[in-house]
């Protein structure tokens, strides 16, 4: 297992300074002045410009810049915001938190959502109904989530009139205790429900290979032999032996949520990291952008590298190969 | 069905037209006969041609105001009009070209530059394969649509710069494809005898190898042209897309502010959006299990 951590390890970091490195060469490559490059479109004062001079060494060679960069992000500066006028990472710490509760929000949905498709097109013998579940996931895979979001607003919240149609809570609340999770459930409702009919269908393919795979194992005709039912087959032998591979999509998927939070926050306007990085590129605030950017595929190669482990240790067959 | 046609390349012998045109024929007849097959076709079809024809059918110029803004569909505007008075309905219909545009050139640059170094990496091996599949992990690491706003934050969102970064995002799944074909290939006992015959390396690599390892290349390049559309879908959608060109995602941004008393604004273009992205996945599916019928109702690594 050590020598497998080590190896990890050992693929894990060069990729982590390659990321970084090509993200400083996209900077490199804007034409026109370095500090604003870094900056973004606003008018700096000479004093800023020669403290970010100094602190990115932007008049020494590229790769004493990306030296310097990465001794700064170790400090925990990932830049400054002109827009906002905060630390990059003050605004990544305080927006962060709401994207991770939307994705498990989005999970909790999600995965159960997967699990029993997944099922039931694996376990049928009808092949009408395996069929029909294909086709769907088909079509669900081609519904833009951002879309998806509009109708549900549209028909949820604008035409029923059920849920808010955005925002993270009311502008003041005196909830306490249950009704203020009750509150929160309710805003949180429907941008967990687009990110499940986006990651839904996903846990669902890889389920149903899974299980298709489970089913033809020897233990199960043995279970079949012993007489046991089909629903006790299925829960005993089916669900556990094949719940493997969907740990580690559904890990991935947590790494990767960024990618979907940026559509789906748009739509709800969720305060998250993803909704913070579409305000900065409008704003053209280039040393936010780039600072979150980092912080994802940070977050991203760690949380791989997390899942990866834990596959590892719970698969034997993985670690030792 | 463009997809099939690039098989065979076109010459100027008379035989290997006729021979092009007779597999080209068996390969329609073959997606038609497959369900998925036969209406991503239809559907393809619909769409190059509203595309193709867009002036003709669409009641208005695209960016003409002369309606009344927000006003629900009606005879005069099928699908309503926005908050500048402009026809969606004519709006859907002129989008339709920028998103095959996109599509289509996206897949094209991902096969061209992913095919190359996929090919590279999976004949030659050693450091040539470790150091590229590297670098297609590198553009792996962060999703797609982060890779596309960060270029077009830092570079901007003209067409070609837009075409670029989303080419940029997804040739790697197209460099891994090709790089397990010719990993699969090299060892086969064709290959070797071309190497006894002393054919050059690149004869080997591009006349050899490269007719066996097309056709899960070319289900690829329609799953890619489907991720393509949807991504720039998804930056239209934020606003971000060429400000220049009309998009289906476009109309979306603008919807996004009058959600509460047009849905008419979201309902079309996003429908349009989930047609062209259907048809390509079934044209895909269908093209899937003809190359490999075992393979039927396999969807592809979808991820914008």
């Amino acid at each position: 297992m050590l020598r497998f951590v080590f190896f990890r390890l050992l693929h894990a970091i060069p990729l982590l300074i390659a990321v970084v490195f090509v993200i400083l060469l996209m900077l490199q490559l804007i034409p026109g002045d370095p500090v604003q490059a870094m900056v973004g479109d606003f008018p700096v004062s000479p004093d800023f410009r020669a403290a970010i001079t100094k602190q990115y060494h932007l008049d020494d060679p590229f790769l004493v810049r990306v030296y310097s960069y990465f001794v700064n992000l170790l400090h925990g500066d990932f830049g400054y915001s002109y827009q906002f006028q905060r630390p990059v990472l003050d605004l990544i710490v305080e927006t962060a938190p709401r994207t991770i509760v939307l994705t498990l929000a989005g999970f909790l949905v999600a995965i159960p959502l997967g699990v029993a498709i997944g099922v039931i097109s694996g376990t049928t013998r009808n092949k009408r109904v395996d069929r029909f579940w294909t086709s769907a996931t088909l079509i669900a895979y081609a519904i833009p989530t951002f879309w998806f979001g509009q109708l549900l607003v549209l028909v949820l919240a604008v035409h029923f009139g059920w849920f808010p149609t955005q925002g993270m809570g009311p502008l003041v609340s005196r909830a306490h205790g249950l009704s203020w999770l009750l509150e929160r459930a309710h805003y949180i409702a429907l941008p967990a429900l687009a990110f499940a009919a986006y990651e839904g269908p996903r846990f669902a393919r890889i389920m149903r290979v899974s299980v298709t795979d489970t089913l033809g194992q020897g233990y199960i005709i043995t279970a079949r032999a012993k007489g046991l039912t089909r629903w006790a087959i299925i829960r005993g032998h089916v669900l556990r032996n094949s719940s493997l591979p969907l740990v580690t999509v559904v890990g991935y998927a947590l790494g990767s949520a960024l990618g979907g939070a940026v559509l789906l926050e748009t739509v709800f306007t969720w305060p998250g990291l993803g909704l913070l990085l579409v305000q900065a590129v409008r704003v053209r605030d280039n040393m936010t952008v780039v600072g979150i950017v980092i912080f994802a595929a940070l977050a991203i190669i760690v949380i791989n590298l997390l899942v990866d482990l834990l596959y590892a240790a719970l698969d034997p067959r993985i670690r030792n190969s | 069905m463009n997809g099939m046609a690039t098989l065979e390349p076109p010459s100027a012998d008379p035989g290997l037209l006729v021979r092009a045109w007779r597999y080209l024929r068996a390969a329609i007849g073959n997606l038609a006969h497959t369900r998925h097959g036969a209406v991503g076709c239809v559907i393809l079809l619909l769409l190059a041609f509203v595309a193709v024809f867009a002036p003709s059918i669409a009641p208005y110029a695209p960016l003409q105001q002369a309606q009344a803004s927000l006003a629900p569909p009606s005879l005069e505007n099928f699908f309503g009009t926005d908050n500048l008075g402009r026809d969606i309905f004519s709006l859907v219909i002129y989008g339709t070209r920028t998103s095959l545009a996109i599509g289509l050139g996206a897949a094209f640059g991902a096969l061209i530059l992913g095919g190359t170094v996929g090919m590279l990496a999976g004949y030659f091996r050693g450091a040539v394969e470790s150091i590229l599949m590297r670098v297609a992990e590198l553009f792996q690491t962060l999703p797609v649509i982060v890779v596309v706003l960060l270029t077009v934050a830092l570079f901007g969102s003209s067409f070609w710069l837009l075409l670029a970064a989303v080419v940029l995002a997804i040739w790697p799944v197209e460099a891994r494809l090709v790089y397990s074909q010719y990993i699969k290939l090299r060892g086969m006992d064709f290959v070797a005898a071309a190497k006894v015959a002393d054919l050059s390396t690149a004869h080997i690599m591009l006349r050899e190898i490269l007719p066996s390892a097309i056709p899960p290349v070319i289900v690829q390049v329609a799953l890619d042209a489907s991720v393509a559309i949807l991504i720039e879908a998804g930056l239209g959608f934020l606003g971000l897309s060429d400000p220049n060109m009309v998009s289906w995602g476009q109309i979306l941004h603008v919807a996004q502010d009058y959600m509460t008393v047009a849905w008419w604004t979201s309902l079309f273009p996003g429908a349009a959006i989930c047609l062209a992205v259907v048809g390509l996945n079934l044209f895909a599916d269908g093209l899937s299990e003809i190359a490999d019928p075992r393979l039927a109702g396999r969807m592809g690594g979808l991820q914008p």
